[in-house]
């Protein structure tokens, strides 16, 4: 019964008509036993930082042991309350909610211009775009900050913001989307008399769900995790994220357990989104990088 | 195949061309197109003032001495040469090589295999896909703070009590000056190998199926079929992904940043966490800018080569 099921595999070195000798069965019990352990490996670690938040300080550093002696929730409460999480959550959300609309519309209308308007010149844009992102951003940290310091805009949103709406690989799996859009029903609107912008929003928008979702989502996860530009504008502003603040609790004499159910905190609304889009997730993973 | 699509397109495109010619006036510029650029503007200051106003600005900055920001006279090549003269200079460019030595090790050889043998379950596919990928999800500062208490010494380090249980002695870890940088780069696998091995899975699922079913008929077994069709095929995936990841290993920074702050004595020091010193920790913008340059050329040569790679593969 287990094996039947082989033989609708359509992809991989085995096959249905292999699994018939003992060898190749054993073959794919280990497997399937070896990629158990990977799995283990990859989700052990959240467990544990979920496990370990339950103990008390003194069982946390003084006991060798790997789960706890009670689960009674009161610890995270506490720390809760203790590390001010929620005014850090609070911030990370105004952070990520501007991030978001930022990523989507400045990405989005650039990559409506290279992929549909297509004015005179645009090819410039285009591989300007491309080269960057080549370019990984943190070579230039340091010249930004001191641009954004410049500029006085340090202690502010501003600056995260705005800079989720110049992200090369968004550019790039919108411009892709568009180019795949049936180009009769744009002529067509254009014959109805519809401007460019008309365009956009009544004919291209209705039509761009499934992208804007995958940009939504990764710029969700991306501006949650940001650290380093976070941390160098926002750092003793009052204004911190949650990933600021985490490091500045571990360079600071926050006790272990504090720090322990702080990670917890960190990560939990990031695999909530997972649990909820765990699959246009991996398929966005899987398709957007190769053609990227 | 984007030829074939043309093809396809060229009776239509007839037709629209002669609609365009009936539109667009013979103007060098049109109105639609200052619109277009009017719908792109924002997205183009934005991308001048985060990404390449900024690579400008290094070099301009690496140039000059400063006090604070504040830019006070040319000095040329001054900085470069401070920095390339920098003892911790030498102990990070050793590092990169050594991080990067350690990630073609262990970092690019785990994601094919994951993703080979998730290629090969039929149950539970989909769980592996999602488990595997899931530390990608965690923020990378989280992770770094997590193995924090992994790579812990003395008898309560995660790492400890696991091997305790089989009977293995505590360990220090990452106070070893010889294993630190393999640990890092084991830490930072675990965190991005889901997400590379999901990208060999789709190179994978796209292998034509006849191929494995002629060598089955010639008489190759799994293992044989595994060496000879699988791996050759994912072989143009693998170089990019090489490349890509040479670039992400020269720019690593949170691991050694907050694992162990370059140490012991400079054994885990990385270029990017130099850069991150000089600018940050003494406040000294020409010279981080001065390293920065020196960095951005060398992953310029890089993607070049990652272009070529890549730009071959499209033929």
């Amino acid at each position: 019964m287990f094996f039947e099921k082989y033989n609708d595999k359509t992809d991989g070195a085995i096959r249905g008509f292999d699994v018939k000798s003992p060898r190749v069965k054993l073959i794919c019990i280990l497997i399937i036993l070896v990629c158990t352990v990977f799995g283990i490996v990859a989700m052990y670690p959240a467990f544990w930082v979920m496990f370990s938040g339950f103990k008390d300080l003194k069982e946390f550093t003084n006991e060798a042991t790997l789960l706890p002696k009670e689960f009674s929730p009161s610890g995270f409460v506490e720390t809760w309350k203790k590390l001010d999480f929620a005014i850090y959550y609070k911030n990370s959300f105004i952070m990520v909610i501007g991030c978001v609309i930022s990523a989507v519309i400045f990405n989005g209308l650039l990559a409506y211009g290279l992929a549909i308007l297509k004015p005179r010149g645009h090819k410039i844009i285009g591989g300007l775009v491309m080269w960057s992102l080549l370019i990984p951003a943190t070579t230039s940290i340091v010249a930004l900050f001191v641009n954004i310091n410049r500029l006085g805009l340090n202690n502010s949103y501003i600056p995260l913001w705005l800079s989720y709406g110049a992200n090369a690989f968004y550019v790039v799996l919108f411009k892709e989307f568009f180019e795949g859009l049936p180009k009769e029903l744009i002529e067509a609107a254009k014959l109805d008399g519809c401007n460019v912008l008309q365009v956009f929003t009544r004919i291209i928008l209705p039509m761009s769900k499934p992208i804007i979702m995958v940009i939504v989502i990764f710029s969700v996860t991306a501006a949650w995790s940001d650290f380093l530009l976070p941390y160098l504008v926002l750092n003793g502003s009052g204004k911190e994220t949650v990933m600021v603040k985490l490091y500045s609790y571990s360079t600071s004499r926050t006790t272990a357990i504090d720090m322990i159910r702080a990670i917890f905190f960190s990560i939990i609304p990031p695999t909530i989104l997972f649990t909820l889009f765990q699959k246009q997730i991996t398929d966005g993973a899987a398709g957007g990088a190769v053609k990227g | 195949m984007s030829r074939g699509q043309n093809k396809a397109q060229s009776p239509m495109k007839a037709k629209t061309s002669r609609a365009e010619a009936l539109t667009v006036k013979k103007k060098f510029i049109t109105k639609s197109d200052v619109f277009a650029w009017l719908i792109m503007l924002p997205a183009i200051v934005l991308f001048a003032f985060f990404v390449w106003e900024p690579l400008l600005e290094s070099v301009r900055l690496s140039l000059y001495s400063a006090r604070g920001v504040e830019l006070q006279e040319f000095v040329g090549l001054k900085n470069y040469i401070s920095v390339l003269h920098n003892v911790s200079f030498k102990a990070a460019f050793a590092n990169t090589f050594k991080y990067i030595g350690w990630s073609l090790i262990i970092g690019f050889v785990v994601p094919i295999i994951l993703a080979i043998f998730i290629s090969e379950t039929v149950r539970g596919k989909s769980f592996f896909r999602i488990a595997v990928y899931f530390p990608n999800m965690i923020p990378g500062m989280a992770v770094s703070l997590l193995w924090v208490y992994f790579f812990k010494p003395g008898e309560t380090g995660v790492l400890n009590i696991l091997l305790s249980k089989i009977g293995i002695g505590p360990h220090v870890w990452l106070n070893n000056a010889a294993w630190v940088i393999p640990l890092i780069i084991i830490a930072m696998t675990w965190k991005s190998a889901g997400s590379t091995s999901l990208i060999y899975m789709a190179g994978i699922s796209g292998i034509n199926p006849e191929y494995y079913e002629a060598a089955a008929i010639d008489g190759a077994g799994v293992f044989q079929r595994i060496f000879h069709i699988t791996l050759p095929c994912i072989l143009e995936l693998g170089k990019t992904m090489l490349i890509l990841q040479v670039i992400a290993v020269f720019q690593i920074l949170y691991e050694p940043l907050v694992l162990t702050n370059g140490g012991p004595n400079n054994a885990s020091l990385s270029i990017m966490l130099l850069v991150y010193r000089y600018a940050f920790r003494d406040y000294n913008y020409p010279c981080a800018a001065a390293l920065s340059v020196i960095i951005c050329i060398v992953l310029i040569a890089l993607s070049g080569l990652y272009m070529k790679l890549t730009k071959k593969k499209e033929d």
